[in-house]
């Protein structure tokens, strides 16, 4: 994107952003480890995505950054600024909710403002300039006098981004904004949150279940399961090199295929899949798998190099046309996706190829760091 | 044989046609799927079926049987409600036990069963807890197995996953179709999720504004809806409508393509032109247009475009647009072949479209 930086931040803020360092973080609710012995930096000017099933602890672990919520253990820094025992009024940060808690009978202008009327060192001139910046970036513009009681959540929503990024703040957490806004207000939204983050560089948090949004939105994705952090990585690293078997079924719609070996000769391993067999790497100890994304198989009507015959136990249309299919080859069952066209007949056979190049290895539910290797 | 029939149904709420002379069946052991925006009459539907209201005119069959004037206790279909109505005092168990102890069946016969549909839905372990210690999902489940416990062979779900993470309705969508199949009964759902519709979906069914607007295999619906609300409530990401006229001689003209009616048709005027995702493609020498916003999905990613006036999307391979964002230049073209063309005042289908549009 090339849209200018807002000019009140440019000239009002000189100092960097902070990123925020977690050490051995932990929030324990009588014998229930919500959070288990986190340690990780969020880097600064960056938007990291907290991404997890529900009870994996993520909004456990923004209410501890937020100060809403105080560690059992460990320390929550700030750059260098240690707040783990500060409330969240003195953290310099702001914080978007599920429910936007708003002023219902003012307007959005005064909503927006409201906050920064605190801040003795502001003029009247300087909080109205940032108020109309943050309207602009967020085209709220146009409702401007309009009462926050009069809109849809979806709008009040972006006021709350607005009121939380026109603070300045070091931080700016996000509790699932999303959650209860319909498609188009939730489009509007994200649409929204680039904008503002093609202009504006604060350290971001963004809590959310829903994948999609964590794809669209972060800069990287933290995911999360049962208390710890999984995986932290760039979007299309955490979707094409999942660190966990975790990782690969959790993004993708639908997740990885996992094959099993039917059998294990020494080094070899043989998959109901695979026409051929693959070398077992040297440190693979525990219990090996493959894993593949169902749009990376390829699916024949003829048989040709590297195909196995499949059969169709099952399709549906899914994503912009295309067809989802439940394969069985052998014991192994795969879901696969093919192109929009004629829809493909249940029961009928097919020919399919897992390219190694997409596959990867796990031992014991996590990856193994070799490229995936055809034995002999 | 169908396993549902309704004749002329009609049901109105202080003079609004809740649902309006619908006609329409549902095939012994079908998946059917009942699509519809808000207030379309989808659980109007459901609570005739269920036998909780009555109709103000016409007939509804079960297995070719009369029973529109048979009482809800003597009607057998499995439900599973919305909210999920779960007795907040007694274990998951007796929960989910409950419709067969009112049948008064023995105690051996139940923990048979409980502990059958507690297995297809993987929550034994839950079965000693109380309500509120379960998460929504677990409750959700609870919920639907209290609805499969019933010996029937009639399932009636509505929108039984709504509100759930994602991942688990990925999972419960299987667990649900594989139910289907092992107990080789009949599911009417009801969703307002479209991809979830589509997944779930062998028939589907469609409402809108408490008329049947289409009815077909979900193949059939998704590749010619028979009315512009068919083509717009199925398919993800939504189906693109543009603003049309059909000239005599079958031209029809929008602001982004113009193209011709692939069957003749003598119908002169305005229309509404319904194009999937899949029929707009990227393409270096197309039509110029910019991105207003970018959805990742994963191995797809949804573009929303603006072409002139018109905001367009559609979905591509991520790897494909991996270098784009936000105001990049994104040239289209479209497969007039996909376009279908509907008559703006009745929503009727006119037909679709042929041979190269130009954009």
């Amino acid at each position: 994107m090339t849209a200018q930086p807002v000019t009140f931040w440019a000239a009002g803020r000189d100092k960097p952003m902070p990123d925020i360092r977690l050490t051995q973080v932990s929030r324990v609710f009588g014998a229930f480890k919500a959070v288990d012995d986190i340690t990780t930096v969020f880097p600064e000017g960056t938007v990291t995505c907290l991404l997890g099933p529900s009870g994996c602890g993520k909004t456990t672990l923004m209410r501890m950054i937020a100060g809403l919520e105080t560690p059992t253990h460990g320390s929550i820094k700030f750059g260098e600024r240690d707040v783990t025992e500060l409330p969240p009024g003195k953290r310099d940060v702001a914080m978007v909710f599920q429910y936007p808690v708003m002023y219902r009978t003012l307007n959005v202008i005064e909503n927006i403002e409201l906050p920064l009327r605190r801040d003795r060192s502001l003029s009247a001139a300087e909080i109205r300039r940032r108020a109309d910046e943050v309207l602009d970036v967020l085209q709220l513009t146009g409702e401007r006098r309009r009462r926050i009681g009069d809109l849809d959540i979806g709008t009040r929503q972006r006021v709350a981004v607005g009121r939380a990024i026109a603070r300045q703040c070091d931080v700016i957490l996000f509790d699932e904004p999303t959650t209860n806004v319909e498609v188009h207000a939730k489009l509007a939204l994200i649409r929204a949150f680039k904008e503002f983050r093609a202009r504006l560089r604060q350290t971001v948090i963004y809590v959310t279940h829903d994948q999609t949004e964590a794809m669209t939105l972060a800069d990287q994705i933290a995911l999360m399961q049962s208390g710890r952090i999984s995986q932290c990585a760039p979007p299309h690293v955490m979707y094409d090199r999942p660190e966990s078997r975790f990782g690969g079924w959790f993004l993708g719609n639908p997740g990885m295929n996992f094959l099993t070996p039917r059998t294990r000769d020494g080094r070899l391993l043989q998959f109901d899949a695979l026409p051929c067999a693959i070398a077992v790497p040297a440190d693979a100890d525990g219990e090996l798998s493959l894993g593949i994304r169902p749009e990376h198989i390829d699916v024949l009507h003829e048989p040709a190099a590297d195909t196995v015959p499949a059969r169709i136990t099952r399709s549906s249309i899914t994503i912009g046309g295309q067809h989802l299919l439940s394969l069985a080859v052998g014991e192994a069952r795969l879901k696969a996706k093919t192109a929009p066209g004629e829809p493909p007949k249940d029961g009928s056979t097919v020919f399919i190829r897992c390219p190694l190049e997409h596959t990867v290895l796990f031992n014991d539910g996590l990856r193994l760091h070799e490229t995936v290797a055809r034995a002999g | 044989m169908s396993s549902v029939r309704l004749q002329n149904v009609s049901r109105l709420y202080h003079h609004v046609r809740a649902l309006d002379d619908v006609t329409l069946e549902i095939a012994s052991k079908s998946l059917t799927v009942l699509c519809g925006p808000p207030a379309a009459g989808k659980s109007v539907l459901l609570r005739l079926l269920v036998g909780l209201e009555q109709p103000d005119k016409g007939r509804i069959f079960i297995n070719d049987r009369d029973i529109t004037d048979v009482p809800a206790a003597q009607r057998r279909i499995g439900y599973v409600p919305q909210s999920f109505a779960l007795f907040p005092h007694v274990s998951v168990f007796d929960n989910i036990a409950y419709p067969l102890a009112l049948q008064k069946v023995g105690r051996a016969e139940i923990e048979r069963r409980v502990d059958q549909v507690a297995d297809i839905l993987r929550i034994r372990p839950l079965l000693v807890k109380r309500p509120q210690q379960l998460s929504g999902g677990e409750k959700q489940r609870t919920a639907i197995a209290r609805g499969m416990l019933k010996n029937a062979d009639l399932f009636l779900l509505d929108d039984p996953l709504v509100g759930l993470d994602f991942k688990l309705r990925e999972s419960l969508m299987e667990d649900l179709k594989d139910m289907r199949a092992e107990l080789g009964a009949t599911f009417l759902y009801v969703t307002s999720d479209s991809l979830e519709a589509l997944t779930m979906a062998e028939d589907i069914i469609v409402l809108d504004a408490g008329r049947l607007v289409d009815a077909n295999s979900a193949a059939a619906l998704y590749d010619r809806p028979r009315h512009l609300r068919a083509a717009e409530l199925v398919g993800f990401p939504r189906c693109n409508v543009l603003p049309g006229v059909v000239e005599a001689g079958g031209l029809c003209r929008t602001g982004i393509v113009n193209f011709r009616l692939a069957e003749p048709t003598s119908f002169v005027g305005d229309v509404a032109v319904a194009a999937r995702p899949e029929h707009i493609w990227h393409r270096p020498d197309g039509a110029p247009a910019t991105i207003r916003l970018m959805e990742n999905i994963g191995a797809e990613c949804v573009v929303y475009f603006q072409a002139g006036e018109e905001t367009l999307v559609t979905s591509v391979s991520s790897p494909s647009v991996a270098h784009l964002d936000i105001g990049s230049p994104f040239p289209f073209a479209v497969s007039a072949e996909g376009l279908l063309v509907y008559d703006r005042a009745t929503g009727d289908l006119l037909g679709r479209g042929q041979g190269q549009a130009n954009a």
